[in-house]
């Protein structure tokens, strides 16, 4: 079964996978495209609501308009799409990495590629993984799911909702129920601070009067076949549910928003170290992992929160691994980057010194700080500091570090975040 | 007053129930009168249990304890009326459908009745899944005896009717205290159940075997004639091909009493007309203490045990390969916790717990017993973190007071048959059980006619594939024969749309999305159905000729759906 061959192999035509698709081509390497589903876009041909493309576009699109924008190019650009196919093995041989794949018209079939982009972004977390108890009955839903049913099949999950988590999709399914006509009783937020970005707050829940409610959690689903109500506990600083806090919620349906998981499985049998701080591989600013060949980007890598800079991470990995197949990287000198002080996870974890160039680091920080400062610094020098009126988890921080300003010697690389 | 009675009511005095009265009723004994709390029910019940009795009747009332409620499905009219069978069987748990097809051996007209939408629905689908060697069934009980015999039939079962049977074998860790005296103890109890193959394992033994076991462990047996199954599959397995052979599978039917003549059963009642039975085999699990009352043969009582138990992710599925327990002191087998399996789909299962519940449809799930779960099993293998749990769920286990099987024709009625009071081992017992009770109903109906074999009985199952079990050559070739194959609709489990189609159009069709979930698995990995769920509602909508809003997860009033969006309504993918 040895299948065609092709420089570079990328899997996941979301908009990870489509930028570095195009970049991978445009940098001369012969590129196909695998996806899933039966159209490219991923999760953005659901996301109709705009925002999407200010920083990378200077507009602000819908998610199809956004995906559109890359989809066309990739036509243009005579890149091999292979849709509704299945990736059912991964092996990675000398000769590359050879793919097994299944679709409806090949049947079981298989490629070969110097060079492979995971791009396959990331799942939401279930109701069983924040361990919600009761029965279990229909109208427990995650909020992409509740996002696919409205927006693609035209189906109305509930009327009356009750949204636990405050992440993005969550707050934008707060507005989209709403203007379908259902009730959005409130979105219930562990944390002491919601986990969404603060535009989507304004736009989605202020703007329509829908109340948020922090440090309040549901423990328990009441109804045996569809939802019928929910338990609404306050919590104490540990997270754990106060007693005598109980309020109870009369709804039909429960929408999660309560996390992201980077989805790399496919990559665990190759034994791709995994970075358990952002759930995706260690990289470097090439989006090289540690297998040779081997680049990851978008939601697969770390959540982002804006696709533009998903988009930004796969062109680098087309990029860089179009170089790697077409033979001419230099062999790459890695120095790790610590993250420090008040830094929750920084990608890449490594820098390719050998790679030269600037590297763009992408990190967030681990609790809302004002005034906050940040530092990078190596061999006990400073090479980089940047004040921050403020930082919060759920908005990344990008900045680019041009690494001539490394001294020689350099062994590692750090990055320091304080209040 | 009999000694035994006597017996009874001085258990009774000693718990301090003074107003529970017991009395004899044939060969049984009844317990009547009011306690304070559930607890008191279930502790006079088992007072009265192993005093000689038949059985025990536990009628005693609970103060201001609601009645155990109990799905019915909606009326529907005299669809079965005038539907004559030889027999009819209630209840499609594994024992039904086991019944049903070693039935269909014989040339008889065979009906299974099904309250729910679907086999399998309650204890059946809510177990974990393990086909217990025998060790733990008490000497001379019948459940020693049904699960040594039913052990031994799994091969051939799961060879004619295509389920899977993983004979992974199960390692009994003994901890430091229990280690010297047990296991001599342990050794002679196996031999003399007949418990098949037991092989002592020392501490290095054990972990050559089991590298991620416990610390705790200083040695224990390995029990090779353990195996696991998907209990729902090995339901739907038997049921299938039941159908397969001639047998009709009624479901969201219900018995709601039997039409007696001369002390016979000439027929039951159902939400569906009254279907005439030669013979009927009570195997209704939870509530097959109501059905026996319907034929005034109730000489014994249901009481719910939950268990709770948990799914592990299949990342880890490779870090144990046989069922791990480490028995503790003093913890009565009926109120153990389970243990840690793998199951024959990769992941881990721990569990279940086991707590007395008044509710016998009550499958919540609470923190209190996942917490237990964590603590009991999680450090049987020092791989797992509570995190690596990818669902739970909860079942409740049919017990007699007795805690034993029965498995045998009515006392007082002719034509009516009990295999009732199945719990753990139910499932590994189950192929053994069947064949008795079915060679019971022959008995009954060669009373009044003659019962040749099935000349066209055909042993095994026609299987669909499944894809994950295909080589990829053969998975190409069914690809080809049929595209559907190719298109993958659960990517969790790389379950495709033809593996989904297959399970709506089988011999007990799927009609709802849980039903699709225990025959085809979609939606059962680690994203819980997240991403599969509409894709699965738009096929079983355009299969069924139904409208997305009509599709549920089983029972009425389930529905996915509140209706269409404004602009609404279609598929747009």
């Amino acid at each position: 079964m040895s299948g065609a061959k092709w420089d570079v192999a990328v899997i996941g035509a979301g908009p990870a996978g489509l930028a570095a698709a195009i970049a991978a081509n445009k940098a001369g390497a012969r590129v196909c495209l695998v996806e899933r589903e039966s159209r490219p876009g991923g999760i953005l041909k659901q996301c109709i609501h705009d925002g999407f493309g200010l920083v990378r576009f200077g507009q602000k699109l819908s998610g199809p308009e956004y995906a559109w924008r890359d989809i066309q190019l990739a036509k243009e650009r005579g890149i091999k799409l292979f849709t509704d196919t299945f990736l059912l093995e991964l092996e990675a041989r000398e000769e590359g990495f050879v793919l097994t794949l299944q679709n409806s018209e090949q049947a079981v079939f298989q490629i070969v590629t110097r060079a492979l982009v995971a791009a396959t972004g990331c799942r939401e977390r279930s109701a069983r993984q924040v361990f919600i108890h009761g029965q279990r009955p229909a109208g427990v839903y995650t909020a992409g799911t509740v996002q696919r049913l409205i927006n693609i099949g035209g189906h109305l999950p509930g009327k009356n909702c009750v949204i636990l988590g405050s992440g993005d999709i969550g707050l934008i399914m707060a507005r989209r129920l709403t203007l379908e006509g259902a009730k959005v009783q409130g979105v219930y937020e562990i944390k002491a601070e919601p986990s969404g970005l603060t535009r989507n707050i304004v736009q989605c829940l202020e703007d329509y009067n829908i109340p948020l409610h922090l440090g309040a959690t549901v423990t328990k689903v009441h109804g045996s076949e569809r939802v019928e109500a929910v338990t609404i506990s306050q919590v104490d600083e540990n997270l754990r549910a106060l007693p005598g806090t109980e309020e109870y919620v009369p709804c039909d349906t429960l929408v999660l928003s309560v996390g992201l998981i980077p989805e790399n499985d496919m990559l665990l049998p190759l034994g791709v170290q995994i970075d358990p701080r952002t759930g995706g591989p260690a990289v470097d600013q090439l989006m090289a992992t540690g297998q040779a060949g081997l680049y990851s980007c978008g939601n697969a890598l770390h959540v982002n929160d804006l696709v533009d800079y998903v988009s930004e991470s796969g062109e680098i990995a087309g990029s860089s691994a179009a170089r790697f197949s077409l033979g001419k990287p230099d062999r790459p000198c890695h120095l790790p980057v610590i993250p420090q002080g008040d830094i929750q996870y920084v990608v890449p974890q490594k820098l390719d010194i050998a790679a030269g160039g600037q590297a763009v680091l992408y990190f967030r920080s681990a609790r809302t700080i004002a005034n906050a400062s940040l530092e990078i610094s190596a061999g006990g020098q400073v090479l980089l500091q940047k004040k921050y009126k403020a930082v919060r988890p759920p908005e990344m921080e990008r900045i680019v570090l041009d690494l001539a300003l490394l001294p020689p010697g350099t062994e590692e690389l750090s990055l320091n975040l304080r209040g | 007053m009999t000694e035994k009675l006597n017996l009874v009511a001085r258990e009774l005095a000693k718990l301090g129930l003074t107003a529970v009265y017991p009395r004899e009723w044939r060969r049984s004994v009844v317990l009547e009168g009011e306690v304070d709390t559930w607890q008191q029910y279930i502790a006079a019940g088992y007072a009265a249990a192993g005093k000689g009795y038949k059985g025990v009747v536990n009628a005693i009332k609970v103060r201001g304890l609601e009645q155990s409620r109990e799905y019915l499905p909606p009326a529907q009219g005299g669809a079965l009326e005038g539907k004559d069978y030889d027999v009819v069987i209630i209840g499609g748990g594994v024992i039904g459908c086991a019944v049903a097809r070693d039935l269909t051996r014989w040339d008889l007209r065979v009906a299974l009745l099904e309250k729910e939408d679907d086999v399998a629905k309650q204890t059946s689908s809510r177990n974990n899944g393990m086909i217990h060697p025998g060790i733990a069934a008490s000497s001379g009980s019948k459940k020693l005896a049904y699960n040594i015999r039913g052990n031994r039939m799994y091969t051939q079962a799961a060879e004619e009717l295509g389920f899977e049977l993983v004979r992974c074998g199960s390692v009994v860790m003994l901890g430091k205290s229990m280690y010297q005296l047990a296991l001599p103890y342990v050794r002679y109890k196996a031999l003399q159940k007949g418990v098949d193959g037991l092989i002592p394992l020392s501490r290095r033994q054990v972990a050559r075997r089991e590298p991620n076991a416990t610390s705790l462990q200083r040695g224990g047996i390995f029990l090779p004639s353990t195996g696991v199954v998907a209990p729902y599959k090995v339901t739907v397995a038997y049921a299938e091909n039941a159908v397969e052979n001639g047998a009709a599978v009624h479901l969201n039917t219900a018995a709601l009493g039997f039409a007696m003549e001369q002390g016979r059963i000439i027929g039951v009642r159902t939400n569906q007309g009254l279907i005439r039975a030669g013979a009927v085999v009570n195997a209704a699990g939870v509530w097959a203490d109501k059905i026996a009352a319907y034929a005034d043969d109730h000489f014994f009582t249901i009481h719910g045990r939950k268990g709770t138990i948990a799914i592990i992710d299949k990342a880890l599925g490779a870090t144990q390969k046989s069922v791990l327990a480490l028995p503790r002191l003093g913890v009565k087998s009926y109120t153990k916790g389970g243990g840690l399996n793998p199951t024959v789909e990769g992941n881990l299962l721990m569990g279940p717990t086991a707590i007395e519940v008044s509710q016998r449809e009550d499958w919540s799930t609470t923190p209190e017993e996942m917490e237990f779960l964590f603590s009991r099993h999680l450090s049987l293998n020092r791989q797992l973190r509570p995190r690596d749990t990818i669902t739970y769920f909860a079942g409740v286990r049919a017990c007699t007071f007795e805690e034993d099987f029965i498995i045998e024709p009515s006392e007082h009625v002719p034509n009516l048959i009990h295999a009732v009071g199945i719990q753990s081992p139910g499932l590994a017992s189950a192929p053994a059980i069947a064949q008795d009770v079915a060679a019971m109903a022959v008995e009954i109906l060669k009373t009044t006619r003659e019962v040749k074999p099935n000349p066209t009985f055909n042993p095994e199952r026609r299987l669909t594939p499944q894809l994950a079990k295909l080589s990829l050559e053969e998975r190409g070739e069914a690809i080809k024969k049929n595209p559907a194959y190719g298109q993958i609709v659960c990517r969790c489990e790389a379950i495709s749309a033809g593996e989904i189609i297959d399970a709506i159009h089988s011999p007990v069709p799927a009609t709802s999305l849980d039903a699709v979930k225990r025959r085809a698995r979609a939606g059962m990995g680690r994203c819980q159905g997240g991403f599969c769920t509409p894709a699965i509602l738009e096929i079983l909508a355009r299969e069924t000729g139904k409208a997305a809003s009509e599709i549920n997860k089983g029972r009425p009033g389930s529905q996915l759906l509140a209706g269409e969006t404004k602009t609404g309504g279609g598929t747009r993918t």
